[in-house]
């Protein structure tokens, strides 16, 4: 690790992250908000099972039903997600395309001890994020009427912010192996939309059940962490992606030529 | 402080798969040299530096700098290289001020003293954000970096791009002091006029080829010049033609562009026999400079 690294690299990426963390909380306390309004008649909607699944599940009447269909299941990884990959390939690829990495890497500082510097500070926007979600939660909850215990909302963020590392170790799996910015943050994309598209149709189509286990957005809501609290079992398989890939991340860029 | 060379390669090459960055490169810098890499782009002087450096492998040959092999040892090369890249680029986000921190704590032991001596002495912009800054400024900052911590080695890939006449004047005189001190200096351009008046020995790259390793005096003596000379009256340039050295001598008007190996001084007594309004010195491409070197091999 190399602390000037992990400070610099997260102070360039903190006005997308605070205004996405503010953003995450207003929309969720919005989100609560409505619920006495509009959740009852919502929920005798009767929507196609398969819609519903893409939604958390289609039980609007609930507060939980609520929560996990607009936050959980959609908004949350979409915004986690989306800081986590960009972040992470605009610190590692995206300076070296920009060609800053060609003056970094002539400081006595190993490509190694780099990239983890650089992660360090991508699992801190991840953990700012997180703990938004468990901020607006709580206070849309509240403002719903209540229905969620703070246990289970804390075992959402968790779940989440474990999804978000796993996501983030990927992009910078792929920007320390190709250097290539746009190909990291596509496919790294790319893998999260295809996770949540295998997650929501999965379990519809009984040959491909097991088709859920190689999708990242499985171990995050696959055990329904609003009603069921935290899975152990997914956070060390998350847990563990996150570690293998960050090994694959390192010897990666250790082998390879700098781009530019 | 090692005995042998400052930096050694022995058939060091970098073979892109596209194009072949360096051939079969064997090259040794002195302590206390400021040596000159000189070679029109593509010639494979930034590809040398940044092999020096381990931020791109080579596919054959090695290279040794300070004593140490350039990639088992690459950590410490670095810490006790300063080196500026070509075609500097910062975080544009960052002012010049925090540009300068973010390497002094990357860097460690920097005497901000010298840092702050480096900062005034090229004036370098610290309050502006890096997108607003001109190359030239810019590449002041990328000099600062390189110097601040009074590195024995210095790695300087086109460091005169983009300086205002100044600033290349201070950055002249910081070499003198360099070398004063028993430093040395491995700097590369693709202008001769840029580095013969600072370096002491040059190699001229081309294609990724050593074509020749020789002191600038020596170098000078072969180098083509070409003058512009402009007369009152048009001059018949057949006159330049027939004097010893003289390659070429074409008129347009009453200008006359003479070019020549060499001494000047024939070529400015004849010009001296008629009423000269004006003499400007060309710079030529470094194809035409060296034509001794580069006419006999045609790739
Ligand atoms: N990353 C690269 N991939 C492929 N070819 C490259 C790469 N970098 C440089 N080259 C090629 O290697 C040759 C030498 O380039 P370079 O060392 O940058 O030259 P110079 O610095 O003398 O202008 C050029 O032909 C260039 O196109
Ligand atoms: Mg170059």
């Amino acid at each position: 690790m190399s602390r000037p690294v992990t400070q610099l690299t997260l102070r360039l990426r903190l006005p997308s992250t605070m205004s996405a963390a503010v953003g995450l909380i207003a929309v969720m306390a919005a989100v609560g908000a409505l619920f006495p309004a509009v959740g009852h008649s919502i929920g005798k909607l009767h929507v196609p099972k398969s819609v519903g699944n893409l939604l958390g599940g289609g039980d609007y009447g609930t507060v939980t039903g609520w929560f996990r269909s607009e936050i959980a299941i959609i908004y949350a990884p979409l915004v986690i997600g989306a800081l986590a990959i960009t972040g992470a390939s605009a610190a590692t690829a995206g300076e070296e395309e920009d060609r800053i990495l060609a003056l970094v890497l002539a400081y006595p500082i190993r490509r190694s001890r780099l990239i983890i510097a650089k992660a360090a500070a991508i699992a801190a926007v991840v953990l700012i994020i997180a703990l938004a979600v468990w901020i607006g939660l709580i206070l849309g909850v509240a403002l719903a009427g209540g229905g969620i215990t703070i246990w289970h909302i804390t075992a959402l963020a968790v779940q989440l912010a474990f999804f978000g590392l796993a996501i983030g170790a990927l992009a910078i799996t792929l920007a320390a192996a190709t250097g290539r910015r746009s190909l990291a943050t596509g496919v790294a994309a790319g893998v999260a939309v295809l996770g949540w598209l295998i997650n929501s149709f999965a379990p519809l189509v009984s040959v491909l059940s097991w088709l859920k286990y190689v999708s990242l957005f499985y171990y995050y809501t696959g055990h329904d962490p609003l009603t069921r609290g935290i899975d152990l079992p997914s956070l060390v398989v998350l847990g563990l992606v996150t570690f293998l890939l960050m090994a694959i991340a390192i010897r990666s860029i250790e082998r390879r030529d700098l781009r530019a | 402080m090692q005995a042998g060379p400052v930096i050694a390669t022995r058939g060091l090459s970098k073979d892109y798969g596209s194009g072949r960055g360096l051939v079969e490169l064997d090259l040794e810098v002195g302590q206390g040299e400021v040596f000159g890499l000189l070679g029109p782009n593509g010639a494979g002087k930034s590809t040398m530096l940044r092999l020096l450096l381990d931020l791109i492998k080579p596919t054959a040959g090695s290279a040794r700098v300070l004593g140490l092999d350039s990639i088992s040892d690459s950590l410490e090369v670095r810490g006790r290289v300063g080196f500026l890249p070509g075609d500097l680029a910062l975080y544009p986000k960052l002012t010049g001020g925090g540009v300068l921190e973010y390497f002094t704590q990357l860097r460690g032991g920097v005497d901000r003293r010298v840092r702050d001596a480096l900062v005034e002495r090229f004036d370098a912009v610290l309050d502006r954000p890096i997108r607003q800054l001109s190359a030239g400024n810019r590449q002041k900052l990328g000099l600062v970096q390189a110097f601040m911590h009074e590195p024995e080695l210095l790695i300087l890939d086109e460091p005169i791009a983009g300086l205002d006449p100044l600033v290349q004047r201070s950055f002249h005189s910081l070499l003198s002091e360099v070398r004063a001190q028993g430093r040395t200096v491995l700097l590369s351009s693709h202008t001769l006029s840029e580095v013969e008046r600072v370096t002491d020995r040059l190699a001229i790259l081309r294609n990724g080829r050593l074509v020749v390793v020789d002191s600038v005096e020596n170098l000078r003596r072969v180098a083509v010049q070409r003058l512009e000379i402009e007369f009152a009256a048009p001059v018949d340039p057949a006159e330049f033609r027939a004097l010893p050295g003289v390659v070429d001598a074409a008129a347009v008007d009453a200008t006359v562009t003479v070019s020549f190996e060499g001494s000047a001084d024939p070529v400015v007594k004849v010009a001296a026999s008629h009423y000269v309004r004006a003499v400007r010195p060309q710079d030529g491409d470094l194809e035409d400079i060296f034509l001794r070197y580069y006419r006999t091999d045609t790739t």
